[in-house]
């Protein structure tokens, strides 16, 4: 039963992922004017243009260049970007590594801070209720990027506690890595922690209404063993949507991150690759995105049928 | 056990790991700053990634470190932007300029261990011309290249290229190995002889280009350090938290907004003027707009702008005023030149009136927040003051495009001051790329044949007549040369090369 769930909802995210590259794949080209151009820059001359437009293939009709691309795409084969020589493939897959390791840790990082500051205010109410209700307020009107730059700012560049840009990979130094990553992490999660905080408070004072808290209670289990084994886990659906929400939402908020510490992830690539054009670039990093979403969402759903009987799978 | 002595031994306990822990992680970021081994690593500062390694489609400018890091070029260019032996140690042209025969080294391997020699020289030429790259049009008269025997290659021209020499000190005179050209990984993957190899391993491509010493290389004077670190920063406040976090030895900047905050770093400002700001005035035949084929009214436009306010608005100061196209180190820039236009909005109407215009002219002309929306406005305000209405199109992503298409009468474009031949070629010429109406002009063919086929002298001197030419039919309104900066911290020194947006490699040094 799990098997065709899981077989269905993989069928109608392939289809999202077929309608999804045509929109794109249209926008760039018919929006794309005088591609030739853009790659070889303004001191090529007319003749040079004209010599690259046929070497890319640009003056066949636009379908017959969607087919060909599709035809590639299925079988892994995504071109090579225009911009770099590199091959689009190893291009995305060098580098979602790192995004993912940024967007994970972000999301757990904002997931067990929101869920304690959302269960704190929860129970006390009061001035801590207020409180984190401020907190939140201000985690969403801040942008991303400035909370970003005052990090760096204060943290790396002035107490030189961390790297103000770059990334070191695990594997060549672990202290180097947690160095490199642990601001970025903070300026994504802050966003991230703003938005579960409310949900997670919401849904535990909705909880803690309930009947069988009471029950609960009078029968001897600790405060703290019904909000955190009884009423998270009811309140844990709503939360877990948002969550599934607040992944793909950091997935673009590492583009901005990424820019500002010079990150090697996705986000950086997609930066330079619309605004240069880079179309074999931007149509492969579309389908990664495409998938990773359809994935994250399916593995979340599979979770609520855990944490919430009734909405398993019938 | 005392309870008091509990807590504060655990509490020193804490704050003794805290101390580990920071003192951790500050020893951490400081040791891969990666910026303190002088004579030991160089990390450069990129605003842009290699377009490709593939030395018959290389750029150069931003991207020439790159190529200068694994290739070496025919010949070089000094700090003073003359022509040097490189590969070939001696050039000669025959009478009429149309055969330059090149001797080159007998002594330099690719790093694949096969030999340099003519055969591979004369390969790479053509392949240069027939790659399509951005620069082709440098070989685009070059009939021939052929390798007459193993350090002889011999170069046939259609016509005269003042400019060929130059072009060889550049992109166009990359060797690579012939080995090379049917790889697949070609654009990523560099085999030349130059004095660094790029670390495939360590580089992230698109982002941190590493580059070892190669122990083979024939001149060892030119390499100054063992290890090059090129990262690539494409956000101006990246690039500025890498310079005040110490991250990098030198950099060029994206702009003048953040030199102050870097000078505060202890990093040392290098300016340098490579292009011109102002009007192209490309419809001088009046296709589009039949008021521009009228000299005075093109004069108009060029009294029309407070150079001045121009350049502490655009550019917060950083620069100098001019009316010439060409930079101040040809022997056609003359400084006198530089007040022919001197800001009179009053003779800007007095011209147009004359020219039968005294209830104005409206002109089209293409926009882009890439250039900076507030030169727009400048530019619509002042012309507007003397009676030029000006409607702007925005064509997005086909700006270039559509301004070679062309169709626009005049834009607003920085563009770069090369030697005067490359000057002649891209701007001025009938065939010129940013002549797109092809504006033809006796006069001014008879200085660029002077140029072309000339003596030293005779083209200097033509050179100079024509820029006197083109101040005089304002076929430009420039403004000012914008000053670009490169940065240097404490430990590197840097001699910056004319015409190239930033220096060459062997001109960074460690300071001793």
């Amino acid at each position: 039963m799990v098997l065709r769930f899981i077989l269905r909802r993989l069928a109608s995210g392939v289809v999202l992922i077929v309608v999804i590259s045509t929109i794109a794949f249209g926008l760039l080209y018919v929006g794309g004017g005088d591609i030739a151009r853009r790659i070889l820059g303004q001191t090529a001359t007319a003749e040079t243009v004209a010599q690259k437009t046929e070497q890319l293939g640009l003056n066949r009709p636009l379908y017959e260049q969607f087919v060909d691309w599709v035809s590639h795409a299925v079988v892994g084969d995504f071109g090579t970007s225009w911009f770099t020589g590199q091959e689009v493939i190893q291009a995305i897959s060098s580098r979602v590594a790192v995004t993912l390791s940024l967007v994970i840790g972000a999301t757990l990082i904002s997931a067990i801070v929101a869920v304690l500051l959302g269960v704190w205010a929860a129970r006390q109410r009061g001035w801590p209720d207020r409180l984190v209700q401020v907190i939140s307020v201000l985690g969403f009107a801040i942008p991303g990027f400035l909370i970003a730059l005052g990090l760096v700012i204060v943290f790396a560049i002035n107490l030189g506690w961390f790297k103000p840009t770059g990334f070191v990979q695990f594997a060549t130094s672990p202290s180097g890595w947690l160095s490199s990553i642990t601001l970025p992490v903070i300026a994504l999660a802050i966003g991230g922690i703003a938005g579960v905080t409310q949900q997670i408070r919401g849904s535990v004072i909705d909880a803690l209404r309930q009947d069988y808290v009471r029950t609960l209670r009078s029968r001897g289990l600790s405060a703290n063993r019904v909000i955190y084994k009884h009423v998270l886990r009811n309140a844990g659906g709503p939360a877990l949507a948002v969550l599934a929400v607040q992944f793909v939402g950091l997935l673009g908020g590492a583009v901005i991150v990424e820019q500002v510490f010079a990150i090697p992830g996705l986000g950086q690539v997609a930066v330079t690759a619309t605004n240069q054009g880079d179309i074999p670039l931007v149509m492969g990093l579309v389908v990664v995105t495409a998938i990773i979403v359809v994935v994250v969402n399916l593995v979340i759903d599979i979770l609520q049928g855990f944490l919430n009987p009734k909405v398993r799978l019938s | 056990m005392h309870p008091k002595e509990t807590m504060m031994f655990r509490w020193k306990r804490l704050a003794a790991v805290a101390a580990v822990v920071a003192l951790g992680l500050t020893g951490c970021s400081a040791s891969s700053g990666g910026s303190e081994d002088s004579g030991g690593t160089l990390t450069l500062g990129q605003i842009v990634q290699p377009t490709t390694f593939a030395a018959a489609q290389s750029n150069w400018a931003n991207e020439s470190p790159y190529m200068q890091a694994v290739y070496d070029t025919l010949l070089t260019a000094d700090p003073k932007g003359e022509v040097q032996p490189g590969l070939a140690t001696k050039w000669e042209y025959n009478d009429d300029k149309t055969q330059l025969t090149l001797t080159l080294r007998d002594d330099v391997k690719f790093t694949d261990g096969t030999a340099l020699d003519a055969e591979a020289v004369a390969q790479n030429l053509v392949r240069f011309r027939d790659g399509a790259g951005p620069n082709a049009s440098y070989l685009v008269d070059m009939t021939d290249a052929v390798a007459t025997d193993a350090t002889t290659v011999t170069i046939t021209l259609k016509a005269a290229n003042p400019a060929l020499l130059t072009y060889l000190s550049q992109n166009a005179g990359l060797v690579e190995a012939p080995s090379a050209f049917e790889s697949s990984d070609i654009q990523t993957v560099p085999v030349g002889s130059g004095p660094y190899t790029l670390d495939t391993g360590a580089t992230v491509i698109g982002t941190s280009y590493v580059f070892n010493k190669n122990p083979d290389y024939w001149n060892a004077e030119n390499q100054h350090y063992d290890k090059i670190v090129m990262n690539v920063y494409g956000d101006p406040t990246a690039l500025l938290n890498a310079v005040k976090g110490g991250q990098v030895n030198a950099a060029n900047t994206l702009n003048n907004n953040d030199v102050a905050q870097m000078e505060a770093s202890g990093f040392t400002a290098n300016p340098l003027e490579l292009n011109w700001a102002g009007l192209t005035l490309m419809d001088r035949n009046g296709t589009v707009d039949p008021a521009l084929s009228n000299v005075k009214v093109r004069q108009a436009i060029n009294y029309a702008f407070d150079k001045d306010a121009m350049l502490k608005t655009v550019e917060s100061g950083f620069g100098t005023p001019t009316t010439q196209v060409f930079p101040e180190r040809s022997a056609a820039y003359d400084k006198s030149l530089d007040s022919a236009y001197d800001y009179d909005p009053a003779k800007a109407k007095e011209l147009l009136a004359e020219a039968g215009y005294a209830d104005g002219v409206t002109i089209q002309m293409p926009s882009t927040p890439l250039l900076g929306s507030a030169t727009f406005t400048l530019i619509q305000q002042q012309l507007a003051d003397v009676g030029i209405t000006v409607e702007y199109g925005e064509p997005g992503n086909n700006f270039i495009a559509d301004v070679l298409t062309p169709k626009y009468p005049v834009v607003y474009i920085p563009l770069q001051q090369g030697g005067d031949w490359e000057l002649i070629q891209f701007l001025i010429s009938p065939t010129a790329t940013f002549n797109p109406y092809h504006t033809t002009d006796d006069t001014v063919n008879g200085y660029i044949a002077t140029v072309q086929n000339g003596t030293q002298e005779e083209a200097d001197k033509a050179a100079a007549d024509l820029n006197k030419y083109l101040v005089d039919n304002a076929w430009f309104a420039p403004w000012y040369r914008p000053q670009s900066t490169y940065v240097t911290d404490a430990n590197t020194s840097v001699v910056m090369q004319p015409g190239n947006a930033v220096p060459y490699l062997w001109n960074i040094t460690p300071k001793a």
